[in-house]
Parts: C-alpha cells; structure tokens; sequence
C-alpha cells in the first residue's frame, strides 16, 4: 500500500493513509490521552483529552476522529496541549462525585490513573456534587451515577457490538445522564442481555458487578476490540 | 406547467395589477411583532368598514409580512401612497378610511413615527428609516401577501429558476453566485458559493439540500420573519441550489416555536407542487426537487449543522467532529449543502440582477445586505436589513431613532450567545464580518441589542453563559462542565463574592473552552465573557473582593 509521510512531534513517519492520527500515534508509540475512546467502537470526539495541533489548522482536533492526510506535521505534547489536559481531567473530577477511597475501582479505574498521568495533586475548580443515583435493580450489575463521565463507551459497546441499545443519553448540558431503555431501571430493561460488556467498557467505577468486594474489580475493555476483531474472521 | 404557461401566468397576473383593478391597496401587517399588538383585530374590522362602505371593488386589503418597524404595531399601509399608520386601533379605523379613502388625504398624527418625530413623513418611502435601509432578502416582505403565490409571481417570482433552468449550466450558476460574494448569513460567514462549489464536485448519484431555520438565538427572528413574509423566495432558492449542486431533495428545518412560519412554508410548497415549480420534471425539464418541512424541538444547538442533520435523520441531536463536513458526508452520509433562510432569500435576485450587482454593495469582504432584529432598549425596535458596512451608529440613530428615554448609549451586543458586546467608543464600527471579529464580537446570525447605562455587563454575560449552559449537548467536556464553572463563577461576581482568583480562573476557563469545544456552541460561549471582559473589565473589578 502507498505510504503518506508525516511529522508528528518532529518524528517523520511514512504511514498508511486512512488512518487516525490516534492509530498512527499508538503504533509509533507516541503517548496520547484518552478517554472516550475505545477500540471497537466509532469514535465521537466528545472527551477532547486527545486534542493535538496541526500545522495550518487554527483549530486543535481530536486525534480519535482525524485522519491523516499526507505532510500533516502535528503537535501532541505542547505547554498548550499539556494544560487543556490537566484543566479536562480536573473538570472530569469537579463534576460528579469521585470519592476513590470507597470506590470500587480503586487501583483499576482509567479516570484515576489519568489523575496520576496529567500530575493532578488537587482540584481548582469547586465540585459540584450533584445528586446522583444509584442504580442497583439489575440482578448482577451495578450502575452508579456518582461516578460516570459521560464518554458513552457503554452506549456505544451495546449498540454497535451487543446490538441490544439498552443505553442511551437523556437531557442536555450537565444534567445528562446514560439511561437504561426510556429512562427506567435497568432491571425492567426489555432490551439488555445482560452480556456484561458494557461494564468491561466502562473506565470508570460506574457500572460494576455486584459480586466483588471494593477494589477488587477487574475490567477487560480490550475485550471488546478483540471480540469486534473475531467476529470479522471468516468462521 | 412549462415554461410558456409560467410567463402567461406571470403576464396576466401582471396586467391585473396594472389595470388597476383596485383603485387601493392597504396592507395590514401581519408578522409576528403585529399580530401579538393585535394586527389580526385590525385586519377584521377594517375588511368589516371597508364592506359597510361599499368599497370592495376598489380596495384590496392584504395581510402581508414584516414591515419593519414591529415595536409600533399594528401597522397598516396604504397604497400607493405610501402611507403608514402606525399602533392602528380598531376605534380609528373609520377615520383613517374616511380621510384616506374619501378625502384622499392622511392623518398625520396617526402615521408612522408621528408620536416620536416632529413631524411624520407622509410618504414613508422618504423617512430616514427607510431611506437608510435596503431590501433584498425582505423586498417583497411586508408588501406581499405570503400566502397568495401569485402575489410573488407578480414580483418577478420563479423568474430565477426559470432562468437557471433554461439559460444556465449548473456551472454558471455557481459561478453567479461565486461572483455575488455572499457569505452565509448563519452566524460563520462561510462563502456560499464556495460551498456551493464544494459540494457539486462530490460525485454521488444522491444529494441533498437542507435550509437551516432553526434559529435558536433568544431575540432573533430575521429568519422567521423572512420564512413567514415571503415564503416563496426560500423554496426557490433552495431548488436553485438543487438544480447548481445536482440534488432532487430539500429538507427545510424549521424551529416548532414557529407554527406560523411552518404553515406557510408548507403552504408555498404546495403552492408551488401544483403549478410545477417544485416536484417531478419542473417547468417540463428534466429536473426534480421536492422540499419536506422537518420540525426542530427548540434545541438551540440543532442549529448546528451536523446536529441539525442527526436531528432530521431521527437520532439525538448532538454535534459530531467535521471533518467530514457534510458538503462531502451530510445528510444520510450524502453530499449535502445546508445554507441559512437569509441566504437562500438573496439567491434569486443574485440570479436576477446578477452576482456583480450583489458584490457592488456592502464591503469588498462582506457583500450585501444583512438583516438584523434590532432591540433593547432602542425606540424602534424591529427588523431592518442594511447594506454590509453600514455603521452601527447609523443603525442605531438614524433608523433606530435613538435610545429610549434620550439616554446614552452603552454598548450593543451583536451574535446573541456566540457573540460580543461593542462600547460606546466604537459606535462608528462598519458592520461587516471583518470589523466586528476585530473588536472581539461577530456577526452572528442577525441580533442586535442595544444597551443604554442600566445594562450591567457582567449580568449580560452571566444571562448568555446561562443560556449555552442550558443549551450545551452535553456530549463534550469542556462546554458541558466548562460552561457550569464559568456560570457559577460569573454568578459569584455578580453576587460581589468573588476574588481575584476566580476572576483568573474564569478566564482561563473561557480561553480553554473556547479552544477545545467539539462544536461552535462550545467554542463561542465565552465570547461574550470575553468581549465584556475586554471592553467592560472595570464593571468586573468593581465586584472583586479585595481580601481573600
Ligand atoms: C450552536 C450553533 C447554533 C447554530 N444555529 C444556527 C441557526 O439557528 N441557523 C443557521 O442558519 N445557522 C446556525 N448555525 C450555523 C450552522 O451550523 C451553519 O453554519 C449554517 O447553517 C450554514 O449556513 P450559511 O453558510 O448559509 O450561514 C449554528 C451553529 C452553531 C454552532
Ligand atoms: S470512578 Fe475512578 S476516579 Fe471516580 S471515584 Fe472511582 S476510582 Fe476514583
Ligand atoms: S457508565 Fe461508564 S461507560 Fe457509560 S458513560 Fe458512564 S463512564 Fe462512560
Ligand atoms: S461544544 Fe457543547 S454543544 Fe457542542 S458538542 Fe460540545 S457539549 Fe455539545
Ligand atoms: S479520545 Fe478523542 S475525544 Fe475522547
Ligand atoms: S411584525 Fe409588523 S412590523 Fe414587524
């Protein structure tokens, strides 16, 4: 296949056309944030943590939804970049409700760790402890609002993977919320499987099993790409 | 119909109009700012006296669009006069037809601006309120009757898309309308025949039109007053631009707060189906364009053009990332053109006159005329349309009419929540695109409020940072949660709690909120943050608490 040439952070690369910036920069490994992503499912550009500068472009972009084009000279780590990631993950901790020392993804959850990547030793801007719900009526899964950041991985793994379209968003601005069918509980759902597989999608301690003890949850997201990849074989 | 049988049609209705059939025209405005002053009543009685007096067959009384002026409602206008009375109440409308009418003289304390000039003009076409102005995209608004297509025939109606269809390649459409320099007059300024142009070179056996009337700006109502007062002049833009980019489908996407706007769109459009000038094989050619009216749900970022398109697709209305943008991947993932109702308006007199005519008024940047929906605390509130370039001085005291109460002037917001605030020391801006980025405002779609000394700016901006907070999808970080801050910090100065601090924080906010949006909701909330910030700082300092 023709390669294209680019430059992404002074790194010249001949690469395939067609692809992301983000699967150009995780193969060449060149560290960028994420959050929304996740492999298997389209990506939407909604977290912004993967916003790079592009040369001629006055806008950043997100990596996850921008293609390469040919002599594309891209910026990942600027003083700029840097900042706007610390300032997004602050905002992902200000808005709902993260006590990590009674949560159950304690030690496994992406959010924190990317706490620890971007150097977050506290938070400038006043939380704003909503009310949320806890959602316990699913006889094995747990969903619990206090702890979700809205990247819509889940809503995605089970409309485009699953195929069920228990998930969905409803309101607008800060009152969003992830609902299961139109807004009931989950265990009235007509359309979940209980497949589990939003629950290993989620990066955060909001939709977890009910049989694990705090700290102990153990989450597989690469299973979801891998399970999108074995569908693709020929049987 | 074919081509023959639309000019016959055009010819008669023409030749009635000269005979003079009525000896007397009188149209009752009825746009939205007169029918909630009662224009409606109005309409009635004065049908009703005309009748008593047995005048039927030399007077006409049409209800027409928008004339303007909507603050002085009801208005009601004689022709060919050129005679406007203005707060029409049913208890004078005897009078007013007995002088004009039978002593073929007007009322003078009763016309247009009588209780607020001097002396009124009897022929409003010589009023500086009019004089200063110029109607393109309005010109048949508030003098045609939007319900009657033959009344926009006999304007010259369809005479574009007759030509285009006949005369002209797809090609020198777009070349017409590249030449006209327009820009969209949404809110970005893109340049429509660039766009036009973008998505004519896709190749696909499928594409799409869509005409953006959502219109979500609180106190605009350009594109409303347009879709309501000349129906027809969008419909035949937007199969114009069918027949230039290569599509047979037009989506309209009207706000649903509009019932009247969608009635008479949908009217036009079947209106114009019977005589064959939208549907299958117009005027006997081998083109087709049908047109839908698609209904928004009061969202304001279902303007956006990719969260319009989601929203008529049938899912969430929320942006996504462009690229794509849809001129290559819009509607259903078709190459779709999406212009504003303005812009659509200007095409066919651009066809008409030609896209030199259009390029020569306005600003060698920004050509032609723009609408704005002019209020605040301004004496005549309204809708006017005037050359690009025009100042904001002249809008606001020459047509405006000044301040009320003779105040000062304190600043004029333009662009509504995307938008900035523009002080007193710059009231001689040029109104065009260029000028107002360059003091930290925009264009936008149209709004204009002017302000006098009891605007606090702070509360301006923490009013529009509610908005986009409420607005917000939701879908992105920095505009869901980055909104919320900066509403809440805004809160906390109009409340004089805020520190130094804060104020930091807010601005860093606004800067990073602006740069890392998903779409233009986001990425232009904090402009009127910002612009007050820049011009207004002190009003900030005043409430900062000096002790931590
Ligand atoms: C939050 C938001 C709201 C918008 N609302 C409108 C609107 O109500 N009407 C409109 O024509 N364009 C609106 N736009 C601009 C559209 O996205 C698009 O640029 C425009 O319809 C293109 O038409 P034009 O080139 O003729 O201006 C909005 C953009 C944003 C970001
Ligand atoms: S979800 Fe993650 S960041 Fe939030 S409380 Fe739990 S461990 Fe902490
Ligand atoms: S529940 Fe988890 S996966 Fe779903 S939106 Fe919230 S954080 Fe994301
Ligand atoms: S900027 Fe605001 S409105 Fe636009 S996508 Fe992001 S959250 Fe939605
Ligand atoms: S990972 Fe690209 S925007 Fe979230
Ligand atoms: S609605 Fe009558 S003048 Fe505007």
């Amino acid at each position: 296949m023709n390669t294209i040439p680019i430059i992404i952070d002074e790194k010249k690369l001949e690469v395939d056309p067609g692809k992301t910036i983000l699967e150009v920069c995780r193969e060449n490994e060149i560290e960028i944030l994420t959050m929304c992503h996740l492999k298997g499912v389209l990506d939407i550009g909604a977290c912004r943590l993967c916003l790079v500068e592009i040369e001629g472009i006055n806008k950043l972009l997100s990596a996850c939804t921008t293609k390469v084009a040919a002599n594309m000279i891209i910026r990942t780590n600027t003083d700029r970049i840097k900042k706007y990631q610390r300032i997004t993950t602050e905002l992902f901790f200000a808005e709902r409700n993260h006590v990590c020392a009674v949560c159950v993804a304690n030690g496994k959850c992406e959010l924190q760790d990317l706490g620890y990547k971007v150097g977050l030793d506290h938070i400038r801007y006043p939380h704003l402890f909503p009310q949320c719900e806890v959602d316990t009526s699913h006889p094995w899964y747990v969903m619990d609002h206090n702890r979700c950041i809205m990247c819509t991985r889940c809503v995605r793994v089970c409309n485009e993977v699953e195929g069920a379209h228990n998930w969905d968003v409803m309101n607008r601005g800060h009152q969003v919320r992830v609902i299961s069918d139109f807004n009931s509980p989950w265990g009235e759902s007509v359309t979940c499987t209980s497949c589990g597989k939003c629950l290993h999608a989620c990066p955060t301690g909001a939709i977890w099993p009910k049989a694990i003890v705090q700290g102990q949850l153990q989450k597989n997201p690469g299973m979801i790409n891998e399970l999108v990849e074995k569908r693709k074989m020929k049987l | 119909m074919n081509r023959q049988d639309l000019k016959t049609i055009i010819y008669a209705e023409k030749k009635k109009e000269e005979t003079n059939k009525y000896k007397h025209k009188i149209c009752v405005c009825c746009g939205a700012g007169c029918i909630s002053s009662g224009s409606e009543e109005v309409m009635k009685k004065l049908q009703e006296e005309i009748k008593t007096r047995g005048l039927e067959n030399e007077v006409e009384v049409i209800p027409t669009g928008c004339m303007g002026p909507c603050n002085q409602g009801p208005l009601m206008k004689f022709l060919p006069e050129y005679n406007i009375y203005q707060k029409v109440d049913c208890s004078n409308i005897s009078a007013i037809v007995q002088s004009q009418l039978i002593e073929k003289k007007p009322i003078e304390d009763l016309l247009l601006f009588a209780d607020s000039r001097e002396k009124p003009f009897i022929d409003a076409r010589d009023d500086p309120y009019f004089k200063k102005q110029l109607k393109i995209a309005l010109k048949n608004c508030g003098h045609i009757n939007p319900e009657r297509i033959e009344d926009y025939l006999v304007h010259n109606g369809y005479l574009a898309l007759d030509k285009v269809l006949f005369e002209m390649s797809p090609e020198e459409v777009i070349a017409e309308v590249k030449q006209s320099r327009i820009r969209g007059r949404g809110g970005a300024g893109y340049p429509a025949g660039l766009k036009w142009e973008t998505v004519y070179k896709y190749v696909n056996d499928q594409k799409y039109v869509i005409c953006n009337g959502d219109e979500g700006d609180p106190g605009a109502f350009m594109d409303r007053s347009v879709l309501e007062g000349n129906p027809h002049r969008v419909l035949e833009g937007m199969a114009i631009a069918g027949y230039a980019i290569g599509a047979n489908k037009g989506y309209a996407y009207i706000r649903g707060e509009y019932p009247l706007a969608i009635k008479r769109f949908e009217l036009a459009i079947k209106q114009a189906k019977k005589l064959g000038l939208l549907g299958n094989n117009i005027l006997g050619t081998t083109f087709s364009f049908d047109v839908e009216v698609r209904i928004g749900a009061g969202a304001f970022v279902c303007g956006e053009e990719t969260a319009l398109i989601a929203s008529i697709e049938g899912k969430r209305g929320t942006p996504r990332p462009r690229p794509p943008f849809p001129a290559e991947s819009g509607l259903w993932g078709k190459p779709t053109l999406i212009n504003n109702v303005e812009t659509f308006a200007a095409i066919s007199p651009i066809i008409n006159n030609g896209g030199e005519w259009y390029s020569e008024i306005g600003t060698p940047k920004s050509a032609g005329t723009k609408v704005f929906a002019l209020a605040g605390k301004i004496n005549y509130a309204g809708l006017i349309e005037v050359p690009m370039g025009t100042t904001l001085r002249e809008i606001v005291f020459d047509i405006g009419g000044g301040i009320q109460n003779g105040e000062d002037f304190k600043a004029a917001q333009t662009g509504g929540p995307s938008g900035g605030c523009i002080p007193a020391e710059h009231l001689d801006v040029k109104m065009d695109y260029e000028s107002l980025v360059s003091l930290g405002s925009i264009m936008g779609s149209g709004g204009l409020i002017i302000m006098d000394k009891s605007s606090d700016m702070v509360d301006v901006a923490r009013f529009f940072m509610e908005f986009c907070m409420d607005e917000s999808c939701g879908k992105c970080v920095p505009c869901r949660v980055g909104t919320r801050m900066m509403h809440d910090l805004l809160q906390k100065i109009c409340e004089n709690k805020a520190t130094q601090i804060d104020l930091d924080r807010l601005e860093e906010l606004a800067v990073y909120v602006k740069e890392t949006s998903l779409c233009g909701l986001g990425g232009s909330a904090p402009n009127p943050l910002l612009s007050t910030l820049r011009h207004f700082r002190q009003e900030y300092e005043n409430r900062i608490v000096q002790h931590d």
